[in-house]
């Protein structure tokens, strides 16, 4: 069963196309990665799919109900992890809980409960008359989650929730998300941090100028790119190599320079790395290292889009 | 019905969970009503302290002056030398003194009416010697009419002044309670209040704002209720907590400050209460234009002080220019001060049809201006 389905999703702001006849199906029971670089997309797709914007054309379904005619019932069933904290700083943390879930229609003692199991459920469970003002930043973030989660939804969507917390935090969450996807949420994903995608999500999809440009499971995505090979190069960190001539060599596809690491995608085919190290010579480059990549994620974005996912 | 409850509850109680929100929302009505207090608290009918001196020695006619004056209703008398009596008034030990000459009796006995052998000494002006003034110059036209009538025969004289004095003429002073103070000190407060009113109004409307800023209006966007209904509570905490401001107040004015504005309770509310609503849509004008708090901020400074003094509600209108009193006809708060002065000079509600329909009509018109500015807000981060 789809508990998302997207068809033909476009949104434009005046001239720019955000959005760009994207289609989409989410399956009951996924941990859904959404990567994409800024200005991908991707937010302004989780902005429809939440109902804070219209889109311009195309249908967004939940649970099989179109969007623009069961608004309320898609809401319901949706949990939005901000990704700016979204708390407020001076009610307790049991008061932001059972504030928002009291905008669901809990009332009573089935609030309370709720409140105290999403709380338990974000190890804040003992921190429950404390103030959010006086809480570390993960902890912050854990009480974003559980905000999100009180009203029991059954899609998900977090909108990177690691971002500035300590690994320990991280972990929580990670762990937390996995938990909630065992007790039957759906969830979709997004995050700069690829091994964090890598880890949790059961399917990705990449985003590129408003489309999906590709999608399916890490090994299927990992599978695209088996043709080509990437090759660092590590150099001195005051050298500064030419790019554009790197480019020119026979089967480099991509090349860029990261820090002092130049990252080049070639055709797994053609055997080029020679001439690379030759260019580098003479143009003066001192190389400290060179090594060929296993395909992750971050090889295959940058290959489908020829950009870091943080460009 | 019950999610607008449920906000509601949550902003009411964030806002008197902090102590700061009692300052400002009863504290400062109430500072408003102290300062009317003390500017024409000063001007009530206390007792006239006069000191006088008797140069005249024991002539009864000029005792019985002096016993006269003591007779008088909210005079107190101290008998005093020149020098003492000039440096007690300038220290305001007293408020004015009298000052028998030598032969005042005599004069008055030759028919002459005496008054150049009185001399009446104060730094306050008429304010203070009006009243003793008038007094006195009846009774010593009483006298010099018999000494006129008696022409300088002593001994008729001296009868007939026997038979005035022994007469049972008495003069009963009633006061009778200067309703132009408490009217100032009304006027003065529902000014202050006004002005209050206008800036509690920004600062909870602004709560849109901040709710923004900390972006928790975006996660109160995901979740079933519609931004229409998160700003009508808004609207009604507003209204709320401006209802609150006004009974405390009034209840203040009345039961502690015993400031009695002549107006009931039930005709003052309403006409409070409407201003309320105009003052609600000029915030929310105010929050759909501004972009952050601090642009309601500076919005509020610039609008709400400059409209309140041209509306005359820090000094009455009456001593501002022409032009300046027509500029008022434009502002809301002009409206109310005008409705209240008609409530006070005995109007009946029914009369004040004109300013409660103006009153609306800037209610209605400032709230439609926000909704068509929300309306058109397609910004996520801003939306309503």
């Amino acid at each position: 069963m789809n508990v998302l389905e997207i068809r033909n999703l476009t949104k434009k702001f005046g001239d720019f196309i955000a959005v760009d006849n994207m289609s989409l199906n989410i399956r009951e029971g996924e941990i859904f990665g959404f990567l994409g670089s800024n200005g991908a997309g991707k937010s302004t797709t989780i902005n429809m799919i939440s109902s804070l914007l219209r889109s311009t054309k195309g249908d967004i379904e939940v649970l099989g109900r179109n969007i623009a005619t069961n608004g309320k019932f898609a809401k319901m069933n949706i949990g939005i992890v901000p990704q700016d904290i979204s708390i407020y700083e001076n009610m307790t943390s049991y008061e932001n809980v059972s504030f928002f879930a009291g905008l669901y229609g809990l009332r009573g003692n089935l609030l309370k409960e709720r409140t105290e199991e999403a709380l338990d459920f974000v190890g804040l469970g003992d921190k429950a008359k404390s103030f959010p003002k006086n809480f570390s930043g993960g902890m912050k973030r854990r009480l974003n989650i559980a905000c999100a989660i009180a009203h029991r939804p059954k899609l998900i969507i977090m909108d990177e929730p690691t971002v500035g917390i300590d690994p320990q935090s991280r972990n929580y969450i990670l762990n937390s998300v996995r938990k909630l996807n065992e007790m039957g949420c759906t969830i979709i994903y997004t995050s700069h941090y690829m091994e964090e995608v890598e880890e949790i999500c059961t399917r990705i999809a990449i985003v590129d100028h408003g489309k999906i440009i590709a999608d399916g499971t890490k090994e299927q995505l990992k599978a695209i790119i088996t043709d080509t090979k990437n090759i660092w190069i590590e150099i001195k960190a005051t050298d500064s190599p030419s790019i554009d001539s790197l480019k020119q060599i026979q089967g480099v596809i991509t090349a860029q320079l990261e820090d002092n690491t130049i990252k080049i995608n070639s055709k797994g085919e053609i055997n080029n790395l020679n001439r690379v190290i030759q260019q580098l010579i003479k143009d003066g480059i001192e190389i400290r290292s060179v090594e060929e990549q296993a395909p992750n994620l971050e090889t295959v974005f940058l290959t489908l889009t020829g950009r870091n996912l943080r460009d | 019905m019950t999610d607008i409850l449920w906000l509601i509850r949550k902003t009411l109680r964030n806002t008197f969970r902090n102590k700061s929100s009692w300052l400002v929302y009863l504290g400062l009505p109430l500072v408003g009503i102290l300062i009317s207090s003390l500017l024409y608290g000063s001007t009530n009918g206390n007792t006239l302290r006069i000191g006088i001196v008797n140069n005249d020695g024991n002539q009864v006619i000029t005792q019985d002056a002096i016993k006269f004056i003591e007779g008088l209703n909210q005079i107190k008398i101290t008998m005093t030398d020149e020098k003492s009596l000039r440096s007690d008034i300038a220290s305001n030990k007293l408020d004015s003194g009298l000052v028998f000459k030598q032969g005042f009796a005599d004069s008055l006995r030759t028919g002459s009416h005496g008054e150049a052998q009185v001399d009446i000494v104060s730094v306050k002006g008429a304010q203070v010697t009006a009243y003793v003034k008038s007094m006195l110059q009846n009774y010593i036209g009483n006298v010099a009419a018999i000494g006129k009538g008696t022409q300088g025969n002593e001994a008729t004289f001296d009868k007939l002044y026997a038979e005035y004095s022994a007469h049972n003429f008495k003069l009963n002073a009633e006061t009778i309670e200067d309703t132009s103070n408490q009217k100032d000190m009304t006027y003065q407060t529902i000014g202050f209040l006004v002005t209050f009113m206008l800036f509690s109004a920004v600062n909870l409307s602004e709560l849109i704002l901040k709710e923004k800023e900390s972006r928790t209006f975006l996660r109160l966007m995901t979740s079933p209720i519609s931004a229409r209904t998160y700003v009508l509570s808004n609207v009604i905490v507003n209204v709320l907590i401006m209802l609150l401001q006004i009974v405390f107040t009034l209840f203040m004015m009345k039961n502690v400050f015993h400031i009695d504005s002549g107006i009931p309770y039930a005709q003052f509310i309403p006409v409070l209460l409407l201003f309320a609503l105009a003052a609600v849509g000029l915030s929310l004008v105010m929050v759909a234009f501004a972009k952050s708090t601090a642009g309601a901020g500076a919005m509020q400074n610039l609008i709400i002080v400059p409209t309140c003094m041209l509306s005359g509600c820090f000094f009455p209108m009456e001593i501002m220019p022409d032009s300046i009193q027509k500029i008022s006809n434009f502002l809301p708060q002009h409206w109310l001060l005008d409705a209240i002065n008609k409530l006070q000079s005995g109007e009946t509600f029914g009369n004040l049809g004109l300013n409660l329909a103006i009153l609306f009509g800037f209610a209605v018109a400032f709230s439609l201006i926000a909704i068509y500015r929300f309306s058109r807000n397609n910004d996520t981060r801003m939306f309503v």
